[in-house]
């Protein structure tokens, strides 16, 4: 994560009159650029927590649905598509891979950004983990979205 | 940066504080890209089944060799030890009380996940060597009756039923 630098020592704003410290206006990069705060690390802090709380029951009820329940030595293409004629599960499925998706390539670019200093590297593993992981997504979705069109031309 | 740790060496790495916490966040991490990875593949293979259903069968053949099985063991586990680690961060981010206990729940949320994975695994791993019938087994049979196949499946027992006949019965069946 970025450092807080600013006007003061310590990564503080301002100091108010009397006592207390204005809020930091701006994040040093690793290489010492300055940006602007943004409320993008809040907005990606309560995603992480909220999604992560659907994904509890989401993807776990997806596992010991098809692993356990149905079992992948009795999966087929037929059952999917049985259980994909009702749009709710589609929708479902949709909800639960652009969750579980987001969640994921959030957490990568925390990763990324922990251990990668060097801003053209960071920059181009972020753009390949994000463009895989969005092309999966939207690969996805679109399938889940275009179901009826592709059922009709196979019947 | 007021100061900044460089590992030496792998087992300095380790070392480094070396509580729980660091276990927990460490293993969080890495179960979380872990499962980041299979998930790309899985929307990516699953999403097929809408245009290509017979590829899509092919792929699974794929997943039930026994290297697959474990490695979906290993899912099964990265996803409940990320759900309990992810809940206690969640608890402990709302509840300061929580926090005081934070490395008492980070022992318990491992040791949950420790508990919980074992029937799982006997569930997942046994029919591999023969010890029961495959998870939904049952489910199949009753599937398979509805539309009047029969499958050897139910002549076989529950404890003889070998591998390789469940294996027969279930892709053919079901197809």
């Amino acid at each position: 994560m970025s450092t807080v630098v600013d006007e003061t020592p310590g990564g503080r704003g301002a100091p108010k009159r009397g006592g207390g410290y204005e809020r930091p206006t701006a994040y040093a990069r690793p290489d010492g650029v300055m940006q602007k705060k943004g409320k993008f690390e809040l907005y990606s802090w309560v995603f992480m927590r909220i999604s992560g709380l659907l994904l509890i029951f989401m993807a776990l009820y997806h596992l010991v649905w098809w692993n356990l329940l149905v079992g992948v030595e009795h999966l087929s293409a037929e059952l999917v598509l049985e259980r994909w004629s009702n749009p709710l599960w589609r929708l479902f499925n949709v909800a639960l891979a652009a969750f579980a998706l987001l969640h994921g390539l959030n957490g990568a670019r925390y990763s990324i950004e922990d251990y990668i200093r060097k801003p053209g590297a960071r920059k181009a593993v972020k753009a390949i983990v994000y463009g895989i992981v969005l092309l999966a997504l939207a690969w996805g979705i679109f399938a889940l979205l275009t179901y009826d069109f592709a059922a009709a031309s196979r019947r | 940066m007021a100061s900044e740790f460089r590992a030496r060496s792998l087992g300095h790495a380790l070392r480094y504080k070396g509580n729980a916490g660091m276990w927990t966040w460490m293993l969080h991490r890495v179960t979380g890209l872990g499962i980041l990875a299979f998930l790309i593949i899985h929307v990516a293979d699953t999403a097929i089944v809408v245009y290509n259903p017979e590829f899509y069968d092919h792929t699974l053949d794929i997943y039930r060799s026994p290297l697959f099985r474990v490695a979906e063991l290993a899912i099964f586990f990265a996803v409940i030890f990320h759900a309990l680690n992810g809940l206690r961060i969640i608890v402990q981010d709302f509840w300061p009380l929580a926090m005081a206990h934070q490395r008492r729940l980070a022992w318990a949320a491992a040791g949950i996940t420790a508990v919980a994975i074992l029937p799982i695994a006997w569930l997942m791993l046994a029919p591999l060597f023969g010890l029961r019938p495959e998870p939904g087994a049952e489910r199949h049979e009753r599937r398979m009756r509805e539309r009047g196949v029969v499958t050897s499946e139910t002549a076989a027992g529950d404890h003889g039923a070998s591998t390789t006949l469940v294996t027969t019965v279930s892709t053919e069946g079901a197809r």
